[in-house]
């Protein structure tokens, strides 16, 4: 693989989890729900789009946007729990969820599979271009995706609808005492962000072409964790800046395999050790993250 | 406005409201005192949906409201204040005033993304009321500090502040005056009274300083091991026998 095409596949990946990390930030950095099953909505819209693809044929327009109504679907779903369950057992079932979900793909099948997973998804617009331009054609459908989802959620946030998020995130009681229904905003947050996060589902399965349960672990989640611990919670810049930083880490270390005589079983685990040292830092000494939440501030002066 | 029957609420073995019945006329303002422990607060749970009660019906406007959320009697136009103030820790002074003003557009993804217009003039015009607000609560200065970095006492002062940009028929304040100095509490006061004067609001409020609540009450109520012991014009409670013992007991 060239320099070249290896820089187009990892910013791809890149966008890929930048998708993730901002889908996930709203529901943690805005909302102020712990959702440890994220991999979820990207195994779903994983799924949805390549067997709707492969089974039906349907135009692939169609497919991600079936992608992203089932996972938003199932990010309602998700969050029917939380009218009973505190924040802290509702984070251990979305943990369970994500589980219950790879779960089903390994062993559902007639539908998705099996272990061998969904082979030979078709890509979008394939036939227009080159086996060697395509990449290129690909990263810019992500990048253009991200733009979008970026400046979305950007106008969803700076409103009404983001101040509350954030009073829910702080102080559920008092959004409650000033008649909001925080159950519904709750739900709308989940549904936003499980519709993003089955848009880089349904990238990623029409960019690898070849999806199994293999790929939805739960560490996935864990690194959409450290990437907004890292990068910064409660703004759209920081969930970017920390799933490039993350990948970044993860691809030089690959590298770094090369030098150092260590089993790559060996190296995978000791990437992770680093990364959660690495979060724990973060918590320690810059629990904000690098690009910190910023502050509304209005000019007086304006106002009149 | 609110009418209170027979409210019950156990706590285990401890019974916190024993058959508490209270009215609350339109236009008025009524305090509720009595020593700590007494129920106070626990009523103000039930009665704002925040706690679930074991006996007993709750009218407001005429309609039943027990059982209800918090937020659906919050909507009905009954609001309160907490006893500990609360205030979204990275939500500026000025914001946490806009978060509770009433007719707000957008609290949706879909308006969020296509109502900005809308936004804007509604914002506009919450953020002119909230300012005229925070200048009589002397927090002008503070519009865009985080809540979280004020003092207790501002805390209050914005907790009211919130409730007035809420506007709705009826308020519930728990210790408004606790721990904000002596002048402001006089100012606090004042604008309590217009308010209610104005605007023809019902106040029930809590309060442990008979000073505040015979300027302001017209009628209070006394609460003792969640019972009601005694009600009638803040005169005649301070020279009630039962009133007395209840808060001198045992000297």
């Amino acid at each position: 693989m060239t320099i070249v095409n290896f820089l187009i596949y990892f910013l791809i990946m890149v966008g890929i989890y930048a998708l993730l990390a901002m889908s996930l930030n709203l529901q943690v950095g805005y909302a102020g729900l712990i959702n440890f099953g994220q991999v979820v909505f990207f195994c779903i819209g994983a799924y949805t789009s390549s067997l709707l693809a492969t089974k039906t044929g349907l135009p692939l327009l169609f497919c991600f946007l079936l992608a992203m109504i089932v996972s938003g679907f199932f990010g309602y779903v998700m969050s029917i729990p939380t009218k009973s369950l505190k924040s802290d057992y509702w984070a251990i079932a979305t943990l369970a969820a994500a589980e219950v979900f790879r779960l089903v793909a390994l062993n559902e099948g007639w539908l998705t599979g099996g272990p061998f997973g969904v082979m030979s998804i078709p890509q979008p617009l394939r036939f227009l271009f080159s086996m060697e331009n395509y990449p290129l054609f690909y990263l810019f459908l992500v990048t253009l995706c991200v733009i979008i989802v970026f400046f979305a959620l950007a106008l969803i946030t700076d409103s009404p609808f983001g101040r509350d998020l954030k009073a829910i995130r702080e102080e559920e009681d008092l959004c409650l005492s000033l008649g909001k229904n925080t159950r519904k905003l709750k739900l709308e947050a989940m549904v936003v962000g499980g519709m993003v996060g089955g848009l880089a589902g349904a990238l990623f399965a029409h960019y690898v072409t070849f999806i199994s349960p293999e790929n939805f672990w739960p560490i996935e989640t864990f690194l959409l964790w450290a990437m907004i611990i890292v990068g910064g919670r409660g703004n759209h810049a920081g969930a970017i800046l920390g799933a490039a930083l993350i990948q970044i880490f993860n691809v030089s270390t690959r590298f770094i395999g090369e030098y150092v005589s260590l089993g790559s079983d060996s190296m995978a685990s000791l990437r992770m050790v680093i990364i959660g040292f690495l979060i724990i830092i973060f918590v320690s000494y810059r629990p904000e993250g690098i690009i910190k939440e910023k502050k509304k501030v209005y000019d007086p002066r304006n106002i009149r | 406005m609110l009418k209170v029957k027979d409210l019950q609420k156990k706590f285990g073995n401890l019974r916190a409201l024993d058959g508490v019945s209270i009215e609350v006329e339109a236009d008025s303002v009524v305090g509720l005192i009595g020593p700590n422990g007494s129920g106070k607060s626990t009523l103000f749970n039930v009665v704002s949906g925040f706690y679930e009660k074991d006996g007993g019906e709750v009218y407001f406007k005429g309609e039943r409201i027990d059982g209800l959320t918090p937020d659906a009697i919050a909507k009905k136009g009954l609001c309160r204040t907490f006893q500990i103030a609360k205030a979204p820790e990275r939500l500026t002074v000025l914001e946490n005033m806009l978060l509770a003003a009433e007719g707000q557009v957008a609290e949706n993804p879909i308006s969020a993304l296509f109502a900005r217009r809308r936004i804007a003039r509604v914002e506009r015009k919450n953020l002119e009321k909230a300012m005229d607000l925070l200048e009589i609560l002397k927090l002008t200065e503070l519009m865009n500090e985080y809540a979280g970095d004020l003092s207790g006492g501002q805390k209050k002062l914005l907790s009211l502040g919130r409730v007035f940009m809420r506007n709705p028929d009826m308020i519930l304040l728990d210790e408004p005056t606790a721990g904000v100095n002596p002048t402001l509490t006089t100012q606090l006061i004042k604008v309590i009274r217009e308010l209610q004067k104005k605007e023809h609001k019902s106040v029930l409020i809590i309060e442990h300083s008979m000073k505040v609540i015979s300027s302001i009450c017209d009628k209070v109520f006394v609460l003792n091991y969640g019972q009601v012991i005694a009600e009638g014009t803040p005169e005649e409670i301070q020279k009630n026998d039962k009133v007395l013992e209840a808060y001198l007991g045992g000297v």
